[in-house]
């Protein structure tokens, strides 16, 4: 009962803080919350297909971005007085984009499973992919469509600090929507279905329908976070389609931890915070991300959420003593290797550049200095290689310690945990 | 007449050359399960080797280096990434392939930048092959497609011929009596994925000095390699064949029609309530080229999800 206590009051806090952010935050970070809360509506609904029910969905853009088209069109008519509609509820365009989209999609896409179901996703996310920028009457061709936001129940939406609300107020919401889902029988016949359909439909349950209805259910929530981000950006155009924006998802919902209802949510704001920081930092951030992602797929399979889940069940806050010293190894570690990585990347990023290159012809085709972290470098120098070579083999030796030491006080820790 | 044999011919060639890399995904699914998601980015990266080769080596040098080092990378690939994730079943085995395509793709900018580059074949192959109604017919047109076939030829004979080809048909059907028997299953695993990826990689060091060599081509491939797959039947050679010919003279010949929907209802007497619809109605053939592709997936998938000439669900 009490774990259950401290559940509630952390997630008060938490949304307190969420509560009082864009008082304390520059315009500029409160639109980056903004993203990081719709990224993780998005994976939210993402998950309930791929974790709750197992359905590996490779073409979720679809319904983001139809629930994004479905609230612009909507906020056109608006504009035009064609009908009255309140802001606060422009979602419910995208609900309902999403919903009926994914009854009709889904109900073709669950009729296959594993590989053949993402493919049809796959296939239905690039036939919109494909379609979009030649059909202009709905999609707006090429340029896409863009629109404005009206003010509405006195509360003004031309600031960050409106849609913010209106962004929080939605996402809590539906996040809460999802959670309550997964305590309905339905939501626990979903967990059945992913564990073993065959058994599922020898009990007498329509699993093509179950599946078709739990599928629908999260696309209609992608369709609100697709409504959010044409709420937001007041624009949208044919990428939102492209397997790029399915495939962040995918990556996103892994890195937090498929199983586990809150991880997905928290990859996404991680991974979008940590695009928003470094793509303004280095132009090899899709490199990062990507090496973040296998990682975690080779050394961490059940992703963020899975490891603070094991800690949170397994641990009692007094054995962490046990974990203080090899985590702290851990770090060091892992800031050894990320500084080797980062530095080589860089390092061959801007030698590489055609900044670099103007700077070699001016002087007569040598390998001049290059500057990095506000210092020079040379790049045959071997003291410039050296640096990541002794941070990759320092960190690399270090490892199996680090290894051995988790090992040890991970097992102290659930020992005493256990007594 | 002459769009029509104009077509034939560069739909055979686009065909045959799409069948090179999809020849590697469906023997490595239908052999291990695994979906490879970075199989279009091994023939990047052959295309890239090709390229930086032919600059300091030469042509020829990059088209036999390009499949050995791209095979070597898959071998790697294998036993130290996907062995690890095996456990945790197919789904983990997707979505790390996928992961690494990503790193392939960017570690490729990082080095080449995010511009196509000059990866031209030698001079003395830039000929024409023969002339057809005035057009010259580029003499590498027929090179990649030789190539393609002998592959095919080669592939052929190698599973069905010879005492290697038949290990790992049986790997795929009875995997512990194969174990039982002798036989080293994850050397197996290993050379049929090294495998894959060495005809990728060889595909792209040979198509990438036709067809521009960028940071895209992947992503443009990517897709469409999983189409004929689809299509073909996945796991199988003969129906990647035949897929790989559909696909291309079916883009071939789109490209240059203008035929619509509303054409089509023009013929039941409809035509000119569809044009008055117009939207998707009146979008013509060549447009919507782009598109079809996914339409026949899609549609394969739902009627007959083991494909052309696939056996198994």
């Amino acid at each position: 009962m009490s774990s259950r206590a401290r559940q509630l009051g952390l997630l008060l806090a938490f949304g307190g803080v969420l509560l009082v952010l864009p008082l304390l935050l520059t315009p500029n970070l409160v639109n980056a919350v903004i993203k990081m809360m719709i990224a993780g509506l998005f994976a939210l609904s993402f998950s309930l297909a791929m974790g709750q029910a197992g359905m590996l969905s490779f073409g979720h853009s679809a319904y983001y971005g139809l629930g994004a088209f479905a609230t612009l069109h909507l906020m056109k008519a608006v504009e035009r007085s064609l009908v009255a509609w309140p802001t606060p509820l422009l979602p419910l365009a995208g609900a309902a984009a999403g919903l009926l989209c994914g009854l009709a999609f889904g109900w073709l896409a669950t009729q296959r499973t594993g590989v053949y179901f993402a493919m049809v996703t796959l296939a239905l996310a690039e036939l919109l992919f494909t379609l979009a920028p030649t059909w202009i009457s709905v999609f707006g061709g090429e340029a896409g469509i863009s629109t404005m936001r009206m003010n509405s129940w006195s509360i003004n939406f031309a600031s960050d600090r409106g849609v913010y609300y209106l962004t929080l107020a939605w996402v809590v919401g539906s996040a809460w929507c999802l959670w309550a889902f997964t305590r309905t029988p339905m939501g626990r016949l979903a967990l059945a279905v992913r564990d073993n359909e065959h058994r599922v439909r020898f009990l007498g349950f329509n699993t093509h329908g179950a599946k078709t209805l739990i599928f629908a259910i999260s696309t209609m929530f992608t369709g609100v976070a697709g409504a959010l981000l044409a709420i937001a950006n007041e624009a949208t155009n044919y990428t939102i389609f492209s397997a790029q924006a399915s495939a962040n998802v995918v990556l996103q919902t892994f890195i937090g931890g498929a199983g586990t209802f809150f991880g997905p949510a928290l990859g996404a704001a991680i991974m979008t915070f940590f695009a928003r920081v470094t793509s303004d930092l280095t132009r090899s951030w899709l490199l990062y991300q990507g090496l973040v992602f296998v990682i975690v797929m080779l050394f961490v399979p059940d992703g963020i959420g899975g490891l603070i889940s094991v800690h949170a069940r397994r641990l009692r806050a007094s054995a962490f003593k046990h974990l203080t010293l090899p985590y702290l190894v851990c770090l060091v570690v892992g800031l050894l290797l990320l500084g080797g990585v980062v530095f080589t990347v860089e390092s061959v990023h801007v030698v590489l550049s055609d900044a670099y290159a103007v700077l070699r012809r001016a002087n007569g085709g040598a390998l001049v200095p290059y500057r990095l972290f506000g210092r020079q470098f040379h790049p045959l120098s071997p003291w410039t290689w050296s640096i990541p070579l002794v941070s990759i083999l320092a960190g690399a030796a270090l490892l199996p310690v680090a290894r051995r030491l988790t090992r040890h006080g991970w097992i102290r820790a659930v020992g005493e945990s256990a007594a | 007449m002459e769009f029509l044999i104009v077509s034939v011919l560069n739909g055979v060639v686009h065909g045959l050359l799409l069948f090179m890399v999809s020849a590697g995904l469906t023997l490595i699914f239908g052999m291990m399960g695994v979906l490879n998601f970075a199989h279009a980015w091994f023939y990047m990266l052959g295309a890239y080797v090709g390229f930086t080769l032919t600059r300091t080596v030469g042509f020829w040098a990059g088209l036999i280096a390009a499949p050995l080092i791209v095979g070597g990378c898959g071998a790697l690939i294998e036993r130290y990434m996907l062995r690890r994730v095996h456990k945790y079943g197919h789904t983990h085995e997707l979505l790390l392939t996928f992961g690494l395509a990503f790193i392939i793709e960017e570690l490729i900018k990082l080095f080449y930048g995010d511009f196509p580059v000059n990866y031209a074949m030698p001079a003395y192959m830039k000929f024409a092959a023969f002339t057809l109604y005035e057009t010259n017919y580029p003499f590498y047109r027929l090179f990649m497609g030789i190539v393609a076939l002998a592959i095919f030829a080669a592939l052929y004979v190698l599973l069905t011929r010879t005492r290697v080809g038949i290990i790992v048909r049986a790997a795929t059907l009875r995997p512990v009596m194969v174990e039982a028997l002798g036989h080293n299953l994850p050397v197996v695993f290993m050379g049929v994925f090294a495998g894959g990826a060495a005809l990728a990689g060889l595909a792209g060091a040979v198509a990438g000095a036709f067809f521009p060599t960028g940071p895209n081509m992947a992503v443009d491939f990517g897709t469409l390699v999983f189409v004929v797959v689809v299509v073909g039947g996945l796991g199988s050679l003969e129906g990647a064949l035949v897929a790989s010919l559909m696909i291309g003279l079916f883009i071939s010949f789109s490209v240059g029609l203008s035929w619509s929907l509303s054409d089509l209802l023009a013929l039941v007497g409809l035509g000119s309530w569809a044009r008055e619809v117009g939207g998707l109605l009146t979008l013509q053939l060549s447009t919507v080229a782009a598109s079809m592709p996914f339409l026949l997936m899609l549609l394969v998938l739902l009627i007959r999800p083991a494909g052309l000439f696939g056996d198994r669900q």
